[in-house]
């Protein structure tokens, strides 16, 4: 994702969007045979903590990235970028369980431990395949 | 950037958070966490720290455990006594506990009180107070001993005597009369007793049996149930009846072993026997 250069250390209070670009069939509407029902309405009332959580740690890295370029200048974000997008190509089929230890390296979680190491929520093999390989391919 | 990594989510699921808020609404009790309503303390000594805590836990009106244990394991020297919602601390501290662990061996050093409470401040100020843990760590480390508060939200204090529950005013009030520069460790040791017993017996969300934990540079003790000022007496009276209080007009005693008497039957020499050779 892009973000704007940002000193944020807390994750901004952004409006919450749902669209079903994500889950939309060749027709552009919703498919409920292959996602399940889906309520838009409902989706827009999530919890704000939920919004804080899963962008905690993209607003952490944006201000870390800022950081460096203030003091190290443009190369410093740019180099490290570059790093990360070499690191997350992924040769393997994307239907099954992986981790990405460079990744975790390079951001400074190969030495720790959090829920996501032990409990997951969708642990579960997921079933469409094909799906996921054109996700993958970008078909 | 790429969207080729696809990590894992995990933590906090809100899937049915929108279903939860929507039966809430009609009127559908939800479950409550299980709190313990808690008196901790800590308090600073001549050559470390003493560490305090209740054993009570609450569900609302219910003691849900008499004898629990809130002085949770951190590191060899360092403590962590936890109030508030019981599940969040027992978690947050072994996280913690952890992360310490693979910290002191990525470093090969022993773990300072302070990464610990950094640790655990950035992760509660991360969920906003939905970790709902207040707690009182304490340790010694190479720079001496130190003693915190962590509250839910994040915010920590540094001082040398600290309370922390709902039982923390009475205790406080014993900290306060009693408390003065580098004590020796068994005067320590009584205030602190002191101090949980004001807990146990004027707060209602507190209860039953004294820990202690005493931490020095050199040693940890963990007194568990170090006073028992709440032992169940034994009941005055026997409820179960004297044996032959039915009178009976007849005994009659079976012998449940069955016995049986097997006897081999000698096969006839006819051309009826099966052919076994």
């Amino acid at each position: 994702m892009h973000q704007e250069p940002s000193l944020r250390i807390v994750p901004a209070k952004a409006p919450v969007k749902a669209s079903i670009s994500d889950t939309a069939n060749s027709l552009g509407l919703h498919d409920t045979l292959k996602y399940g029902p889906r309520s838009l309405a409902d989706e827009i009332k999530s919890n704000p903590l939920q919004a804080r959580l899963e962008n905690w740690d993209d607003t952490q890295r944006t201000f870390k990235l800022t950081t460096h370029r203030n003091i190290y200048g443009l190369h410093a974000p740019m180099r490290q970028l570059m790093e990360r997008k070499i690191v997350s190509f992924n040769p393997h089929m994307p239907a099954m369980p992986q981790s990405n230890i460079h990744l975790d390296i390079l951001e400074g979680r190969d030495e720790t431990l959090d829920v996501t190491d032990f409990f997951q929520i969708d642990a579960d093999p997921p079933m469409d395949i094909h799906a996921d390989m054109e996700r993958k391919l970008r078909m | 950037m790429s969207t080729a990594i696809h990590l894992p989510r995990s933590g906090f699921d809100f899937s049915n958070a929108n279903r939860n808020a929507f039966l809430e609404g009609k009127g559908v009790k939800m479950p409550k966490a299980t709190s313990t309503g808690t008196t901790i303390v800590g308090c600073l000594f001549k050559d470390g720290i003493v560490l305090g805590a209740d054993t009570r836990a609450t569900a609302g009106p219910i003691v849900a455990d008499k004898n629990c244990e809130k002085i949770h394991y951190i590191s060899e020297s360092i403590r962590c006594c936890g109030a508030g919602t019981a599940a969040d601390t027992e978690f947050v501290t072994a996280l913690i506990s952890s992360n310490i662990e693979l910290h002191a061996l990525s470093t090969g050093r022993k773990p300072r009180v302070v990464t610990a409470m950094t640790m655990l401040k950035q992760r509660l100020f991360q969920y906003q107070g939905h970790i709902g843990a207040a707690l009182v760590l304490g340790g010694v480390d190479a720079t001496g001993a130190h003693l915190f508060t962590i509250h839910p939200h994040g915010s920590t204090d540094k001082l040398p005597y600290v309370t922390m529950g709902s039982g923390s005013l009475a205790a406080m009030a014993v900290f306060e009369s009693g408390w003065r520069p580098s004590l020796e460790r068994e005067q320590a040791l009584q205030l602190v007793v002191a101090a949980i017993s004001a807990g146990i017996f004027n707060d209602l969300g507190s209860g039953s049996n004294v820990d202690a934990c005493v931490i020095t540079a050199t040693h940890t003790e963990m007194l568990r149930n170090y006073v028992m000022p709440n032992v169940r007496v034994e009941k005055e009276r026997k409820y179960g009846f004297r044996r032959g209080t039915t009178a009976w007009t007849r005994e009659n005693v079976r012998d449940m072993v069955v016995s049986e008497e097997s006897r081999p039957i000698a096969t006839a020499a006819s051309g009826e026997a099966m052919d076994t050779s």
